[in-house]
């Protein structure tokens, strides 16, 4: 545990310049894990707001940080983890020496975690506790034909990782904007339940109003990521077409990614005893 | 061994009472009472009691809104937050003024970088690549108008507008770039929020610019 009395967690994540609720369950993640002590320090950074990728590189004194663990809180691998974050940051790869004497390490982005696959299926569950499983669609949404993202594959991943569990009547990875579309959901399900869980890292636009004017329990302009956009969280289950619908919030805002945080920068900083 | 947090802090608050738009006052106890400079005799305050309070203090000006952009001049009125400690003090800066302390550290260290404007734009890739077109007169123009300390930004800016050392903008006054100076105008012993590089919302007014998008 030595090793941690002189390692900090950079937690590195998008942010947003319209959205307040972007960057909340970065922070809240990094509060946490301060509040557990592991580290030297704990920290944040984001690509739009404070402080920025650009400022991290100043955020830990060489003299007393001697490691750095960057643990991207992104869904998947793509343009930000990989081109974006290392360039702001000047990583040259997995392991950084700089000039000051300190290392950095570059992590895995969250999404890719193996304990993601859990964590989707207890928000399923805690989403609709009353409802046995076999009864249930589990509907997994990611955004789809993102500019060099890969949470479409991310999310078909996660979906069949959940199905191989037989424990759900069906699993399915939709999308936002390509086919399986969230719109469709009454064709693509059969069962007289049907649990929506958005991957996501944050809510805001796309979980508060988009993905609800998709699945139809809203109206167009009836809620915005700056207004209530939370509340459709706790109206459920709504009833449609004799089905009920229930709606989660993005999985990124459950508290155990901290604990996915947590093991990622661990791994990163070649300190995890379960590595190989 | 001193807490290296209140050695910090006693560091960069030495015979200062201010940072930004925030009155710092110390208790007897060896706490500390914060408030919105303009609030310093304004006793119809919300009172708060933890650091963790200046996130939502900090997320909304007066008027609702969100505030993308935490140095700049419109942090909201009417709170007041006592605060145990030197350890709580450092959190609540760095909640109303996300790495503003650190970037105070490096400097006094003399390990803070600039970078100047034109090395900035010409990083970026995918949609804000197109910034880097930006003429030296636009930026003299975006760079005057985003991050004056009136309506714009309270940062002192550091960086250069390129490599032969170009002014950022002749538009801004001398005082922009010296971190003596109070931004706020009020002229009291404040603590610099410093800017060694320009952000994400100036590389956007940038692109703008180009993209000839601006609603000046």
């Amino acid at each position: 545990m030595e090793h941690r009395l002189s390692t900090a967690l950079l937690i590195v994540a998008h942010g947003s310049t319209v959205n307040p609720d972007s960057s909340a369950p970065t922070l809240a993640h990094a509060a946490e894990i301060r509040r557990r002590d592991l580290f030297a320090d704990v920290q944040c950074a984001f690509w739009k707001e404070e402080p920025s990728l650009r400022d991290a590189r100043f955020l830990f004194d060489p003299k007393t940080i001697r490691k750095v663990s960057v643990v991207p809180n992104f869904i998947s691998e793509g343009y930000f983890t990989q081109t974006v974050i290392p360039r702001e940051l000047e990583l040259n790869g997995k392991v950084t020496r700089r000039s000051d004497g300190q290392t950095w390490y570059y992590g895995e982005p969250v999404g890719n975690h193996s304990l993601m696959t859990e964590l989707l299926v207890q928000r399923a569950r805690e989403t609709a506790p009353d409802i046995p499983e076999n009864e249930i669609s589990l509907l997994i949404v990611a955004h789809g034909t993102d500019l060099n993202e890969n949470s479409a594959v991310a999310a078909k991943r996660e979906a069949e990782k959940i199905r191989a569990l037989g424990r759900y009547a069906q699993v399915l990875n939709v999308y936002m904007e390509e086919f399986p579309m969230v719109s469709d959901w009454r064709e693509l399900t059969s069962t007289p339940h049907v649990v929506v869980v958005p991957f996501f890292i944050s809510d805001g636009l796309h979980s508060y109003e988009d993905i609800p004017v998709l699945l139809g329990i809203a109206g167009k302009g009836s809620d915005s990521a700056g207004g209530q956009g939370g509340d459709f969280f706790q109206r459920g289950p709504y009833r449609i077409d004799d089905r009920s619908l229930f709606y989660a919030s993005s999985i990124g805002t459950d508290p155990r990614v901290a604990d996915i945080i947590v093991q990622l920068a661990s791994r990163a900083a070649g300190a995890d005893d379960s590595e190989n | 061994m001193p807490d290296p947090t209140e050695t910090t802090l006693a560091t960069v608050f030495n015979n200062r009472e201010a940072i930004g738009q925030i009155l710092i006052q110390r208790t007897p106890l060896a706490g500390f009472v914060l408030c919105h400079r303009d609030d310093q005799t304004n006793d119809h305050v919300e009172t708060f009691a933890q650091a963790e309070d200046a996130i939502e203090i900090a997320r909304y000006d007066d008027d609702g809104n969100y505030r993308p952009l935490k140095t700049a001049p419109n942090l909201r009125h009417g709170w007041r937050l006592n605060l145990a400690d030197a350890d709580q003090l450092g959190r609540t800066i760095d909640y109303f003024y996300p790495g503003r302390l650190a970037m105070i550290e490096a400097w006094n260290q003399n390990r803070l970088i600039t970078t100047s404007l034109r090395d900035t734009l010409n990083r970026q890739s995918g949609m804000y690549r197109i910034a880097a077109k930006i003429s030296d007169e636009q930026i003299e123009e975006v760079v005057g108008n985003f991050c004056r300390s009136s309506d714009g930004c309270l940062r002192t800016i550091l960086w250069k507008r390129d490599g032969e050392g170009g002014v950022a903008s002749t538009e801004l006054p001398p005082e922009k770039f010296d971190p003596g100076f109070d931004q706020t105008g009020k002229n009291r012993r404040a603590v610099p929020l410093l800017c060694q590089e320009g952000c994400s919302l100036l590389v956007n007014e940038c692109r703008e610019a180009v993209k000839g998008e601006t609603n000046e």
